[in-house]
């Protein structure tokens, strides 16, 4: 067994300067990088939604975005926090609860709007039982990056900073899906594209223990 | 009140140390080498000398690796805890959670962060300070660390005798000093 001694010396002896945002430089090196990649593996697999350019000017199109965005800017922001031995997920639940019943909102409004007889496409689109899969498939890139950063950070809490940290890439997995994406139906967003973030959320609290402990 | 394992004397180190001072660097790790001694000490009961130096080991090597995560506007003694009590936990669930009732987690958790826990420490450490340096190691290592008389004899160099006529002289020392209200 080598002495705690000459440990603290060998230690001493290869101490480095750290730079004074490490920690948040860490996380646009892994998230950044993860995101491109999701975008292009969306481009080149799915494409833009051919209406694309009409797309832009419906409030819909924004709404669906920033839904996604919101979620994942949250989430990206507690893994932040819990990177940090002493950190907390602070209140991030209670953001998340909070986007999501405007959405729920949005959803209900809509549906109140709109006739019976386009139920079905707002709730079930044409697109409801792959959605929540591609959307899984284009988080992957990013739950990578999410990983690759927090083993090199210090999270204490590896169940719960594995689940934010596989919402927040579910979230912008389902950003970039929603580029490729047609439906305009808030319920349809509210109930599929979350369940695509759950089931990210859940393979990350799956993982958190086993990849990031350290 | 400052003493050598304040909040605020700790966290200068630190800063140091991520600056790339050497010798602050030194400094710090043995302070938190002591902290995490008593701080295993007390709940690691039944653990071996060599499971806890092991665990003291590993703690240093997991804050050095993980320095970044240390904010310079938060206080220190928080994320140095963190740590330790992380590491503690991560120690018994290595082992299939077998000791994991020991640990008694509850009481950890509200006692990590307490001034009691803490300042007492600290207390010992200032009244140490007081004693000539070879009766501070001395009484370090076996009562504080509780290595035995005949390992601190081998590692010091001394003969055994000599280890606990320093010992006793400490204590009494140590004893003067507090009957005198110093």
């Amino acid at each position: 067994m080598r002495k705690t001694d000459d440990i603290i010396e060998s230690l001493v002896g290869e101490l480095k300067p750290v730079p004074r945002h490490a920690l948040k430089r860490r996380f646009v090196l892994g998230i950044l990088p993860a995101l491109a990649v999701s975008l292009v593996l969306m481009l080149t697999i799915a494409g833009l939604r051919p209406d694309l350019s009409q797309a832009l000017s419906l409030p819909l199109f924004w709404i669906k975005s920033a839904y996604n965005a919101l979620l994942a800017i949250a989430a990206f922001l507690a893994i932040y926090h819990l990177a940090r031995p002493e950190g907390s997920q602070g209140r991030f639940f209670a953001a998340a609860a909070a986007i999501f019943a405007a959405m729920a909102a949005a959803a209900a409004i809509q549906l109140l709007l709109s006739p019976a007889e386009t139920y079905p496409a707002l709730i079930l689109g044409s697109s409801a039982l792959h959605c929540p899969f591609l959307i899984f498939a284009f988080a992957l890139p990013v739950l990578a990056g999410n990983a690759w950063v927090l083993r090199g950070a210090a999270p204490t809490n590896l169940r719960l900073t594995g689940f934010i940290a596989g919402l927040a890439a579910g979230a912008a997995g389902a950003w970039v899906y929603s580029w490729f994406c047609t439906e305009n139906g808030m319920p349809f967003v509210l109930i599929w594209y979350s369940l695509g973030i759950l089931l990210t959320g859940a393979l990350g609290s799956l993982l958190g223990p086993r990849l990031l402990r350290w | 009140m400052t003493t050598a394992h304040s909040e605020e004397a700790l966290k200068t180190l630190m800063l140091l140390s991520l600056d790339g001072d050497e010798a602050a660097y030194r400094h710090l790790l043995n302070a938190l080498r002591i902290l995490l001694v008593g701080y295993y000490g007390r709940r690691m009961g039944a653990a071996t000398k060599a499971d806890m130096e092991d665990l003291v080991q590993e703690t240093l090597l997991a804050l050095h690796s993980r320095r970044s995560t240390y904010d310079r506007e938060r206080p220190f003694t928080a994320w140095f805890f963190s740590i330790a009590r992380y590491k503690l936990i991560d120690h018994h669930r290595g082992r299939g959670g077998r000791k994991l009732a020991e640990t008694e987690l509850g009481e950890d958790i509200e006692s990590d962060f307490s001034e009691d826990t803490v300042t007492a420490r600290m207390d010992v450490e200032r009244l140490l300070g007081s004693l000539p340096e070879k009766q501070r190691e001395l009484i370090r290592r076996v009562k504080l660390e509780g290595q035995s008389v005949a390992d601190t004899a081998s590692r010091t160099g001394q003969s055994e005798s000599a280890v606990k006529v320093g010992i006793h002289r400490g204590l009494k020392a140590l004893a003067e000093k507090l009957r005198g209200g110093a």
